[in-house]
This record gives C-alpha cells, structure tokens and sequence, in this order.
C-alpha cells in the first residue's frame, strides 16, 4: 500500500511539473486526477475531437517494471539541465567587455496572460535573474535599460555596470505600468544614440524583448536597421506571440538571434543564451589596449561622500588616478572616466575566452567503469541494477571530461560549466592547464 | 540529380527533389507514355513547374520522336516564371554533358514585345495589334515595294529578308532574350517568335493561343500533332473556354458595326469603279468554296477550328453572300435585326434555334449564309485591303455571333437583358451570347494532340474536369503534400464565441449576430496573427455591406488597432495601390488587413507568400450568383448533357475558389500560414472532400467545428511553434529527398511491387510509396513535439 501512494504522489508530481505544456491542464485538480484509473480517461479522450488538441503530456511518460516514474522523470530533468550546457567551446575571439541595452516593450500586449502570471511580470523577474547571472558572467559588461510604450522609447537606466542599480530600476512600480502601441523605431535610435559612443573596444549590442506584435513608428524603421548596421550594433530579438517580419529583419540583417517563446521555460533559454559573450567576426586588427585602473578597497573611519552617488558612506573603492570614492566595482569612474574593475572579475570573465570542454556523455555500455563521481564523490548508479529496457530510453548520467578523462555526475558537469569553469580532474594533474587549450 | 523513371533518365536541375515531385513524374510518364491525357493535382508552391518541364524534356530528347512540347499558362509572369526554369534546366542539363540543340522560346503579344520606335508606345494591346497590321499586311507591303510612299516596319521587312532558321540558334530564349536578339539584329520579335514556333522543341505561351479560336487558328494550328500539349493553373480552364466562344453585344456595338458596314459598301464602290479585277477574282474563288482548308484538315495539317464546323467546310459559300455587295447587305440587314431585338425592355432567354426561327421570320435570313458570316468578311476584308482593322472589332463580333448562332443549337444561349444591374432605371440593354459548353472550345485540342496535360495546385474533384471539358483522362492522380512540419494549419470555425452559428448562406448573411461575429473573427485574428493577413468575401455586393455593418458596429475601429485595413474594389488601379500599401505594412512591422473578394483579380495570381499573409480567412462558401439566367442555363446544360447535379457543379466551383483563394498564403514548404474556413458548412464532408488532398489531408477532426475562442488558441500555438527554427537536416529523407532516398525509394518499390506481385495482388503503386512516407513524418512529428516538453 505504501509503495502505491508513493507512486500515486509520483504520478501527480509528474502532472503539475509537466501542466506548464498546456494551460488547460492546470485547472485539471490533481486529486480528482489520482482518483480516476488511467483505463477511463483514454475513454474520456474521445469525448470531444478539440480535448485531444491538449497533449496529455504524462501518458508520454513510461512506468518502469517497478511501477515507478522516478528514472523517466530524472532523466526528463537532468536532459533540460544538460540542454544549456552543450554550448560551443571553440577558443575563439569573444567580445567581453559587453555594452548590451535591452529594449522592454511595455506596451498594452504585455498585459497578456499566455505565460504566467503575464507577459510583463515574467519578463520582469527574468531580467533580474538575467542580470544578476549577466554581470556574474560578464564582470566588465555594462547594462542599460529602454523601455517603449505609446509609441514612445524611455530609458529606465543608463548604461552602467552596476547590478543593483538595473535590479532597483525593475522593481521600480511605475516603470510596470503599460500603454499604447510600442515604437521600435524610437527605442532602437534611443538606445543607438547611446551605443555610438562606446568605445571601439567593446561590443554594442541591443537585445529586443517584444511581446507585442505591431510598432507604430514615426518614420522608416528600414532606415534605422540599416544605421544600426552601420554602426556594427548588433541586435538579438525575443519575440513572445509570434515572428513579426520586420524583428526577424532586424536580427538577420545585424546579424543577431532571434526567437520566440514557446513557453515560460522556453522563454528564459532563450533569454539566458544572450548571456555568454558572442564571438568577434569583425577581423580589424587594431591594438586593442584598454586603459584599466584596479583601486584598492578602502574603509574610512569616518564617513565620505561617494563620487557616485553623493552620498555618505563608509567603505568604497579609491580610483587610482584621480583618488575619488566609489560604491562599487567594476564601474565607470565619475570624475576621471576610467575603468575600474579588480583583477578577479577580469579573470572571471577570461572562461568564456577558454571553456572547459563539453562533457561527453557516457553510454550504459561503458558506464560499469566508474563507480563514482569525481569531484563530489557521489556513487554512480551501477548499471546492473537497471533494467535493459530501462537503459534504452534513460542515459547513465555520467560525463566524461576529454582531456583528463575522469567522469563526472549531472549536477557536478552542470556546476563546472556553469559556475567553476575549470575542470577539477585536469586541475588536479600536475603541469596541465585547467580545460585549456592543448597547442 | 540525375535518376531514372522506368528506364528513362531524368536530369533534375536541383541537388534534392520533393517526394511529390518524384511521384508527379511517374504519373506524367505514365500519361506519355499511354498518349492520353492526364488530370494531375499538386500543392501550390512544391516546384510544379520544373518538374514538369524536366521531364517532358528529358523525355523529348530521349526518345527519337521527339514530341514538341507546348506549355501553356495564364499570366506573363507565370510565362516568364516558366522559362526561367527551362532556361535553368537546359543550362543543367549542357553541364551535364549532353550535346542536344534544343530550342525553346515564349509569345506573348505585340504590346509586350514590339519594338517599332512609335507602335511600341501604345498603351492598349489591340491599338498596337492594329497599327501593326497597317504596317504589315501583305497588300501594304506589296504598295510599298510597287513604289508608294507607304510607311512600312523596318524591323519587319529585315525579318522578311532573311531566313530566321539559320539567323538564330537553337538555344532558350525568355522573352526578354528575344526582344535583345531582335534589337541585335533589327528584327521583328514578335513575328520571329511566330515564325519559330513551328521547328521550336518547347513552346511557352498563353492560354488563349490555344484555345481562344480566333488566335488559336492564327497561331497554333500547325502545331505537330504528337505535340504534348500542358494547361497550368487550369483550375479554370472551363471558364477561359467558355469566355473565348462568348460574346456581349450592346447598343454602341451595333452603332459601330453599322459605321463599319457603310464604310465597307463605300469601299466595295470605289472599287468597282476603278474596274478592279479582285472581286471577281474574290467571287472565283468563294465558288469553289472553302475546299483548301479542308483538303489540308483532312491531311491533318491543321487543328480544327470550333467556329469553322467541318460540314461547313464541305460546302461551297452560299451564292447569296458571294457578291461582296451582297454580303454588305445582308450584314446590314442582320444588324439592322439586332437592334430591334436589343430595344425590347423585358428580359428574354432563348435557345440559338428559336432565335433563327425568328430571324428568319421578319428578316428571310437562312441558316447557311448566317454560318459563313464570320469566314465570308474576313475574306471581304482581305480582298478591299482594308487597313484599321480594329475598326471593324464590332462588326466582326456580330458576324462572329451570327456564324456561331447558326452553327450550334446547343450548348449555347442567348440571353438579353434590358438593364444592367437590378436596381438600373436607364436601360442599357445586353445581348449576351453565352456559351455554356466548355467542351466546344477544348474539343480541337483533345482531338489533335495525343497528350494533354490539366494540372493545377486546385483541381479536386479531379472527376469533374473531365466530366464538364468532355475528354478521357488516362490518368488523374492528386498529391498530398509532404511536411516535416505541418507548415500550414487549416481550421474550420463554424461559430463565433458566443455560440452563434456563422454562415454567407443567404437567409442569415444580414442577421447582425452573424456579420458581429465575422468581425470578431477578424479582430481576434487581427490580434495573434502577425504581419499581414487576407481576408476573402464571395461577393463585392456582399463585402460591401458588411463592411458597413462593420462600421456602425465599431468593428472596424477596433481592428484598426491592431492591423490597418485596405480593401479591394473593382478598380485595378486601385486595387494595386491598395496591394502596395498592404506589402508595405507587412514589411515594416505595423501589419494589415487585406479584404478581398474570392473571385476578384486578388485571390487569382497574387501570392501572399511569408509574412505577405500569415493568415487568409474565407468568410462563408464563395458561391456563384445562382440568380443569374446563364449560370441557370449552365447547370441545366451540365445536368442534361454531362450528368452533373447542379448542387455538385455549384459547390465545386464554390470550393475551388475557397482553395485557390486559401493555397495564396503558402508558396513552398519554408513558409507557413493559417487557413481558415469560417462557415457552418465547411464542416460537412460534402463540402470538405471537394477540398484538394493536401488541404484536407491536414484537416484534423480537432480543427472541423471550432468556436473562434478555440480557433484562436489553436492559432496562437500554432504561430508559435513555426516561428522556432527550421532546419534543412530535418526535412531531408521526409519532405526533401537526395538522390540517395530517390533510389532507396525506386529499389524498396521495386521489390514491393516484386512480392505484391507474387502473391498475386497489384496494389496501387501511389499507395505504397505514400504509407512510407507518412509514417515516417508521424514519427517525426511525435519525435519534434517530444523535444519540446518543458521540464522546469
């Protein structure tokens, strides 16, 4: 009895994490849906032709011999997890220090309830998680914000590097507030009169976020896209309802990405792919010295007006060039218009010049090598105890770094790519750069 | 690709060929090699063309026959669009190593390819057809050589000069090419091309040289009789034949041909006092009657000619029209009927008999002389020399209508209406000789050539065509269209949110809860769909007034937010300025609505392809005007004569527009769109299995009888999932095959047919090659859909 209620939470487990598919799954109540024997509801399907139009995404799932949906839906998971990871790791020349401006739409259409809770509250949590991860990726980036609404652009914050200040600015009430038709046009000049005057060294790039389906512009906006071009700014496009002709235009011809959200999940991929820096195809080889300054942490005894904010605080980092206070690196000084970053974020940012490798998968077949995980020393599940079926439809979840060759677990393999970036097995062997590249 | 289609090798232009571009070719092979004629339907944007094109040529240049190939289609553009692709095929298949001369070039008329400094400013075509023929007639040329000061074609003269034969190479020639070559050599384009079609391999041109009689007599009928002879865009071929033989006759008609007839008797004076011998020479020779041409029709020279009977033929020209003074009178004499016929202010319909019986009651005019009219004045007109031919169009109209009056009884009607539309005060009286058998005009061409080829993207039911032009196809075949994704997504809404059921039937056309929702559907639509969207009307009447209920009903206004709104009228002018916008709209991102009508010049010829139409909306069945007397006499013509039911031949015309009308959005298998039908009565099978196969091959039973709400979900999913990115490397082996899946496919039918054959079965080889394919998408589908499962 007890392994049946288990399965019975298993199966209802399996239904709300697979409801975001189709909407119309969530008003299903998962106790009625327990209750019923899965014989009746394949009867029920032929009540109405339009119900089978709503995928009953869990007879997808497969019960293994024990009853259980446990290994289908951990395979399920840890494939999403392992989906973003598989990402290009050719050394190649990556534009770090990044000037990137989103443009929100803040038009009427946001307000629509296809991802929940609604297009703009999404996409609003999604920024702040996008810029957190953003500037943790790309310590040296700077962000700005624009939004459009009644045939109008705004910019909600300047580009600049601080975090805080973009989160602050999100959370900020009266910049939820939608209206009106958007005007690409206007937010693209708006957020290319800002960008033309970045330094050369780094790259100009607008990510457009647009829920809406129509822009109502004042002038030619082919005009614009051919400006942007121009002025190598490169603009990517997240469309939520549909492709409009004139965003896939704009991404194409500046030679961004485009895309549209399937779904919530779908959605912050795609958002989240804007993060790793893009590889520099321009090949004007021009000595690319960038003036930095690293100012040394200080802590006063006595409060200090900021330069950049004007506000008393204690601690704070001194430009070494003209000796003014700032909050917070890495940022812009004020006063003298140096850089200033520390010497960790610039070598945080250098991973994406040199990943680890991609992991390779390891089959069944070779999986009775290993009996652990490298680096968190978890046991592998041996594959004696898994079923042949089983094994066709499921993978051993365990990856292989080529270079060293020790194997990894699903979460380690997600938690070097993502966040360590060195590969502890190569790490570890003496005279052996981390992941790096073999000449 | 280079393959081979039972044992003859087909030289593909393209790296990858389309499943049902495979199979179009065995069917068409099949149809040549049966020397029948084929009904073949294929989807609308699946390269039709250069199927066709690659392997009649390669079959041409195989066999030792070498069967000209006459192709035939509807525009100019679709004629250029045609010799592209030969061009490109023929360039492919010299790559390829063949050493063959083939020649192939397009006609089209004079107004496009003249190049005579002032003739070639003419706007209208018959003005430049007519001034042409003042500068070439025989007679004109044969004044000027004798030493008058008459103004000839230099560009004429020099063809006239030189024997085109060895002046021009075999090659392909666009029409483009052949104005280049003829501003080179200082040639006449147009009469080049003429002169090449006899010896040409493939000949491209219009629809009407085929079929419409007088230009068909002119142009076509020397073609060789193992011609292989292929109508695209045929969806409508009935309509073109029966067009060519129908006439109009109005007041100023027979204002005009009077003018032309006093004209001509003046001309037969003067020339009677110059004591001409030519018409005598012209009486000599009626007397012996019209025995050349039939001699040379009896040899099989020539094509027959519909409105040149073959009994005529036997006969000699009856004496009473022989004199040219005679005939002049007699003319007047039927004119002069005419217009008191046309001056009766009651509708009146009548078959060609009854109107003889009464011609011959008040005017003693015969059957006989009435049937020569036509034949009689074009041979008066050669023999006066008369230059202004375009002058006398009316009077060649009014003979023309009097030799096909008198020479069919049946499949033909007459019909005269005092007033032009219903509510018209002043009369403005039509006769209108209508004819109602498509067959008369296409008869001559099923006759002569062995193989005739009917296809079109929109030709279900495939019986009804050879049923209503009255030939035996040997083979008809329809192809379903195959998809890595299902790229387009036709849906039936048969009621509006608010459960009303919607329907264009005409008792509920005007109910405000029906119009209401037809607008709903469109300002929903309007929200979700991007960029530009159609929407098709049966009627302008019936456009018209909804669009004004529209208005007071504030429907307008509110899709006005989301797309703006431009509207087809009659007006061509008009109608390209409002296409232009639309396009413009679509492009730059602020999107639009096009309401069209489905028989219009829109729904015919103007692609909608990508983000042109994401979208085409079909409000209601667009059924013919039922009330109108010639389509009446039609239906009772196809009941008594072809055995089609009216209901039948009413909704298959109804729906081969809604289809034509729905195919504009998708040209090719990148692109996608949403078809909706919105009317109750899409949803009953009678109406949807008249739907083309590859429409209703993606009509699931979810999407049949959908409320807009549903519709809207549906289409809301439906966009977002096309717009994910597609890659080539998925479509190859399902929807996209090399030459690999090509041969793979030959062997795996081969032996299928090998053991079906064993065990005493024949299946229907489509079948086979069919199930494969669609199960392999299935499990495509299921396999991309899987992918997407959100785990989060």
């Amino acid at each position: 009895m007890g392994k049946h209620t288990e399965q019975r939470e298993q199966k209802a487990e399996a239904t709300t994490f697979m409801a975001t598919n189709g909407r119309r799954q969530v008003e299903k109540d998962d106790d009625d849906f327990v209750d019923v024997d899965d014989s009746s509801l394949q009867t029920n399907q032929a009540n109405y032709a339009w119900e089978e139009e709503y995928k009953r995404s869990w007879d997808v799932l497969q019960e293994d011999e024990h009853g259980s949906l446990a290994g289908v839906v951990n395979s399920l998971q840890k494939a999403a997890k392992r989906k973003r990871q598989l990402r290009d790791t050719d050394p190649i020349q990556r534009g770090i220090i990044r000037h990137l401006f989103i443009l929100i739409d803040l038009s009427n259409a946001m307000q629509e309830k296809d991802l929940r809770p609604s297009r703009l509250s999404l996409t609003f949590t999604y920024l702040e998680a996008f810029i957190a991860e953003y500037f943790d990726q790309n310590p040296i980036s700077q962000i700005g914000l624009i939004g459009t609404k009644d045939g109008l652009a705004e910019k909600l914050t300047e580009l600049s590097g601080n975090p805080t200040d973009h989160i602050k600015a999100l959370k900020m009430k009266k910049f939820m507030e939608t209206g009106g038709e958007p005007s690409l046009q206007n937010a693209l000049e708006l957020a290319r009169n800002s960008l033309i005057h970045v330094p050369a060294h780094g790259s100009r790039e607008i990510l457009v976020i647009m829920g809406s389906l129509t822009t109502t512009d004042p002038g030619n906006i082919h005009d614009t896209i051919a400006r942007l071009m121009q002025d190598n700014i490169r603009a990517s496009v997240i469309a939520l309802a549909a492709e409009v002709q004139v965003l896939k235009f704009l991404s194409t011809q500046t030679k961004g990405t485009f895309g549209v959200a399937m779904n919530e999940g779908h959605y912050r991929d795609l958002l989240f792919e804007v993060i790793p820096p893009t590889a520099i195809t321009t090949t004007k080889a021009s000595a690319n010295l960038v003036q930095m300054g690293f100012p040394a942490r200080c802590n006063d005894s006595a409060a200090t007006l900021c330069a950049c904010h004007g506000k008393l605080t204690l601690g704070g980092y001194k430009c070494p060039q003209c000796g003014s206070k700032l909050c917070d690196i890495p940022t812009e000084c004020d006063i003298c218009n140096l850089t200033l970053v520390s010497s960790p974020l610039l070598a945080r940012s250098y991973h994406h010049l040199f990943p680890v490798e991609n992991f390779v998968e390891v089959p069944w077949k070779d999986a009775a090598m290993t009996t652990a995980c490298f680096s968190c020393q978890k046991t592998f599940l041996s594959p004696h105890k898994v079923s042949v079926q089983l094994q066709s439809t499921t993978d051993a979840g365990r990856y292989q770094c080529k270079l060293c060759e020790k194997t990894f677990c699903t979460d380690c393999d997600v938690f070097i790519h993502d966040v360590l970036h060195n590969c502890p097995g190569c790490l570890s062997q003496p005279r052996r750069r981390a992941g790096g590249v073999i000449a | 690709m280079l393959f081979e289609i039972d044992g003859l090798p087909v030289y593909f232009p393209y790296d990858r060929i389309y499943p049902e571009q495979y199979a179009y070719m065995c069917s068409l092979k099949q149809t040549l090699d049966a020397q029948g004629h084929g009904v073949l339907e294929m989807p609308s944007g699946t390269g039709k063309t250069v199927s066709l094109l690659s392997l009649i040529v390669s079959y041409q240049q195989f066999y030792p026959e070498k069967r000209k190939l006459i192709y035939c289609s509807r525009t100019v553009p679709e004629i250029e669009k045609a010799l592209a692709e030969l061009k490109r095929l023929i360039e492919y298949r010299k790559s390829c190593g063949l050493k063959e001369s083939i020649l192939g070039l397009g006609l089209t008329s004079r107004r496009n390819m003249c190049l005579h400094p002032s003739v070639s400013k003419e706007k209208k075509g018959k003005v430049v057809d007519a001034r042409c023929r003042n500068l070439t007639a025989a007679w004109v040329r044969e004044a000027a050589q004798s030493g008058q000061d008459i103004e000839t074609c230099s560009f004429y003269e020099q063809l006239e000069n030189s024997e085109i034969r060895d002046e021009v190479a075999d090659a392909i020639y666009t029409l483009d090419d052949i104005k280049e070559i003829g501003k080179a050599k200082n040639m006449c384009p147009y009469y080049m091309a003429r002169r090449m079609l006899s010896y040409a391999n493939v000949v491209i041109y219009s629809y009407h040289y085929m079929l419409d009689p007088k230009i068909a007599d002119l142009i076509s009928k020397e073609m060789s009789k193992e011609s292989i002879v292929v109508f695209d865009e045929a969806h409508n071929i009935d309509n073109v034949c029966i067009e060519s033989l129908s006439l109009d006759i109005m007041r100023p008609t027979l204002e005009s041909s009077s003018k032309s007839i006093a004209h001509l008797s003046e001309r037969i004076e003067a020339m009677k006092q110059q004591g001409s011998e030519k018409l005598k020479d012209e009486y000599e020779k009626l007397v012996q009657g019209l025995q050349d041409t039939l001699h040379a029709r009896e040899e099989d020279l020539i094509m027959a000619n519909p409105a040149l009977p073959e009994d005529m033929l036997h006969e000699a020209v009856p004496g009473n029209i022989r004199k040219a003074e005679h005939f002049v009178a007699f003319l007047k004499r039927f004119n002069e009927y005419l217009k008191t016929r046309l001056r009766v202010l009651n509708v009146t319909a009548e078959t060609p008999s009854s109107f003889l019986r009464h011609l011959k009651e008040i005017t003693y005019i015969e059957k006989k002389p009435l049937q020569f009219c036509a034949e009689r004045l074009t041979i008066l007109i050669r023999t006066l020399e008369l230059n202004n031919v375009d002058e006398l169009q009316s009077l060649q109209k009014v003979a023309a209508l009097a030799t096909l009056v008198a020479t069919y009884d049946k499949g033909f009607m007459l019909v005269l209406e005092p007033y032009e539309s219903e509510n018209a005060t002043v009369p403005n009286p039509i006769l209108r000789f209508a004819c109602l058998d498509a067959s008369i005009a296409i008869k001559p061409v099923f006759d002569r050539f062995s193989s005739v080829i009917i296809t079109s993207g929109t030709l279900s039911p495939l019986d009804m065509y050879p049923k209503i032009l009255d030939f035996k196809a040997t083979v008809m075949e329809s192809y379903p269209m195959t998809l890595t994704r299902n790229c387009f997504l036709p849906m039936v809404i048969t009621r509006g949110s608010d459960q009303v059921a919607i329907s264009s039937k005409f008792e509920v056309r005007n109910d405000p809860a029906v119009v209401r929702n037809f607008g709903n559907i469109l300002i929903e639509f309007g929200k979700v769909v991007p960029d530009g969207i159609v929407a098709f009307f049966p009627s302008y009447l019936y456009m018209e007034s909804i669009i004004a209920m529209w208005h007071e009903m504030g429907i307008l206004t509110e899709a006005w937010k989301s797309k703006l709104i431009f509207v087809e009228t009659p007006d061509a002018a008009e109608t390209s300025i409002a296409l232009d916008n639309y396009r413009r709209a679509c492009e730059n991102g602020r999107g639009a609505i096009l309401l069209a009508v489905a028989r219009g010049k829109v729904s015919e010829g103007i692609d909608f392809d990508h983000h042109y139409g994401r979208a085409v909306v079909m409000f209601g069945i667009p059924y013919q005007y039922t009330e109108s007397r010639i389509l009446k006499a039609r239906l009772e013509f196809l009941r008594d004569e072809h055995r089609v039911r009216e209901n039948d031949f009413l909704t298959f015309d109804a729906l081969r527009h809604a289809a034509q009308c729905l195919g504009r959005v998708l040209r090719g298998k990148t692109d996608y769109g949403l078809m909706v039908f919105a009317d109750r009565r899409y949803a009953r099978q009678d109406k949807r299995s008249k739907l083309p196969k590859w429409i209703n091959q993606y009509i699931t039973d979810t999407s049949v009888n959908l409320s807009t709400d549903m519709g809207i979900a549906i289409a809301k999913k439906f966009l977002r999932s096309m717009a994910q990115p597609l890659e080539t490397q998925a479509q190859l082996g399902v929807s996209l095959w090399t030459l690999e899946d090509v041969l793979a496919r030959q062997r795996a039918q081969k032996e299928k047919l090998e053991r079906a054959a064993a065990q005493g079965s024949v299946h229907q080889q489509h079948f086979l090659q069919y199930g494969a394919a669609d199960a392999q998408r299935l499990a495509q589908d299921r396999a991309t859909g899987a992918a997407y499962m959100d785990v989060n």
